[in-house]
């Protein structure tokens, strides 16, 4: 039996989805409290959330690069 | 005969694409971050562009099941064409019921009930059926839900906002999940393309080696990989509204940090597993998904009776369409005849259950309206927020105190809505 493999999947799969989540969850907040009234440096906190955004974007991208054989090879 | 099985085979693509659609695309559908037509076009496209990108799948499908090769039994045109028979003919009844079932298990099954009926049992490779498929059965919503309900925690830990010193509740902005799931559906969508379109890709390939036109052992060619990715990418298009209504309000309220967190545990439990080497059924993550990020979320309820239901329809999927695939066999063994009276008796239950569904339409118009009709109920919250906000304004000499008190309640309503 692959059970090697299972964990193997079961592992890749929680970490690629929390690192993503976490990274988009961020981006939100941050973007909330930009938004807030009174905030000492709005600009700031925006860029922040933006970066939060593309580093999310950035993990996926890596993820497919590891994955098409295009790439790989 | 070739002919009608890669005919076939390209209809089990397209069915498998239309049923498959939900997994992609009802989330985003339920939450309001895509329009319904815009989803499926959308889910079609990266359908045909996924099923370009990779072909390792193709050339691992469905071996071993069926012990093929010099020292097992040759498995022929003919015991393909009946399993895909029984494959299609279960994805249509499946899809008529509005479950979302696995149509690699569809087509699994297919095929090893018309090897037993064609063949004989011991054609059949127990060890790897349960390896292959049984197994993946089991983990595979598993894995996928306990991710996503992981993942939903995490998002809406890290997204809540209160304030320190009151502590009502601030903005959220967790709408801004609905931007990420419009991204994380598109990827599950890619997924699915690498991974079933392969399989069909798999099954004419089989077909084209057996009929001794093509070298054994050889990838599919570039053809059959076009024709594939096009018959997967109509069937996208075509978009099982039924399984959408059920994946997107049938299992449990879905809203955009929900949403998004089952889609990325979906995309990550597919892409990692298809190139990992232990292969997982697309819809039974995507369903694992749904339930996971359910339980994950407050407040919210599972139907678990629907759950009950969906589990009951992924017990029969192996054998209901293993006997639909042994009776072909067995049609098909008497001959020309058999084969006939095989292809116009699918033809005609393919279209009765056409016609059929045709009584009860569920089409883009209507797949969701339970979470439309919630929106307009949170528009007009939304506008009677501001306008509370703006009398409030008004009136400036009214207690301070009171006008806190009004717009955390009201934050909280918005809230609770998420």
């Amino acid at each position: 039996m692959k059970w090697l493999e299972l964990l193997t999947v079961a592992g890749t799969t929680l970490v690629s989805a929390v690192t993503v989540v976490v990274l988009y969850s961020l981006g939100v907040r941050l973007t909330a409290i930009a938004g807030d009234a009174e905030q000492a440096s709005p600009r700031a906190k925006r860029y922040f959330a933006y970066t939060c955004f593309g580093l999310c974007g950035l993990a996926v991208l890596f993820g497919l690069y590891l994955i098409i054989p295009y790439f790989s090879k | 005969m070739v002919a009608l099985v890669i005919g076939l085979a390209l209809f089990f693509d397209f069915t498998n694409g239309f049923h498959d659609t939900a997994n992609a695309m009802a989330t985003p559908i339920a939450t309001g971050a895509i329009k319904p037509k815009t989803a499926v076009t959308l889910a079609a496209v990266l359908n045909l562009v996924g099923a370009f990108l990779s072909t390792e799948v193709a050339k691992t499908v469905s071996g071993g099941i069926i012990r093929e090769g010099s020292d097992g039994v040759q498995i022929t045109p003919d015991i393909i064409f009946a399993g895909l028979m029984g494959a299609i003919l279960w994805n249509m009844i499946t899809w008529l019921k509005g479950l979302p079932s696995s149509s690699s298990h569809a087509l699994f099954g297919g095929l090893i009930g018309a090897a037993i009926a064609g063949i004989g049992f011991n054609s059949v490779n127990l060890e790897t059926l349960l390896q292959k498929v049984i197994l993946p059965a089991v983990f595979a919503p598993l894995i996928a839900g306990l991710v996503a309900y992981l993942c939903t925690r995490l998002a809406y830990a890290l997204t809540s906002r209160h304030d320190p010193d009151t502590g009502s509740k601030l903005t959220q902005k967790r709408g801004g999940f609905r931007t990420g799931q419009i991204f994380t559906s598109s990827l599950v969508a890619l997924a699915h393309g690498t991974n079933d379109a392969q399989k069909t890709m798999g099954i004419i390939t089989l077909v084209l080696i057996s009929a001794g036109t093509q070298a054994p052992g050889s990838g599919p060619q570039f053809w059959v990989i076009t024709a594939c990715a096009v018959a997967i990418a109509v069937g996208t298009y075509a978009g099982g509204w039924r399984i959408i209504r059920t994946m997107g309000s049938g299992l449990t309220e879905v809203k955009p940090a929900q949403g998004f967190a089952a889609e990325t545990s979906t995309a990550s439990a597919i892409l990692a597993s298809s190139h990992l080497g232990f292969a997982l059924s697309t819809t039974q993550v995507a369903s694992g998904s749904v339930i996971g990020s359910g339980m994950g979320r407050k407040g919210t309820t599972v139907r678990w009776n629907m759950v009950g239901k969906i589990a009951l329809g992924w017990l029969f999927t192996l054998p209901a369409a293993g006997i639909v695939g042994a009776l072909t066999a067995l049609l098909v063994k008497t001959g020309v005849v058999g084969v006939v009276i095989a292809a116009v008796a699918g033809t005609a239950a393919v279209l009765f259950m056409f016609v059929y569904s045709r009584q009860s339409s569920v089409g883009h118009h209507n797949a969701v309206e339970v979470e439309e009709a919630g929106q307009t109920v949170r528009f007009a919250k939304k506008k009677a927020l501001a306008r509370a906000r703006a009398k409030a304004h008004r009136q400036k000499d009214a207690a301070t105190a009171d006008q806190h008190k009004d717009a955390a309640t009201a934050d909280q309503q918005e809230d609770a809505q998420r």
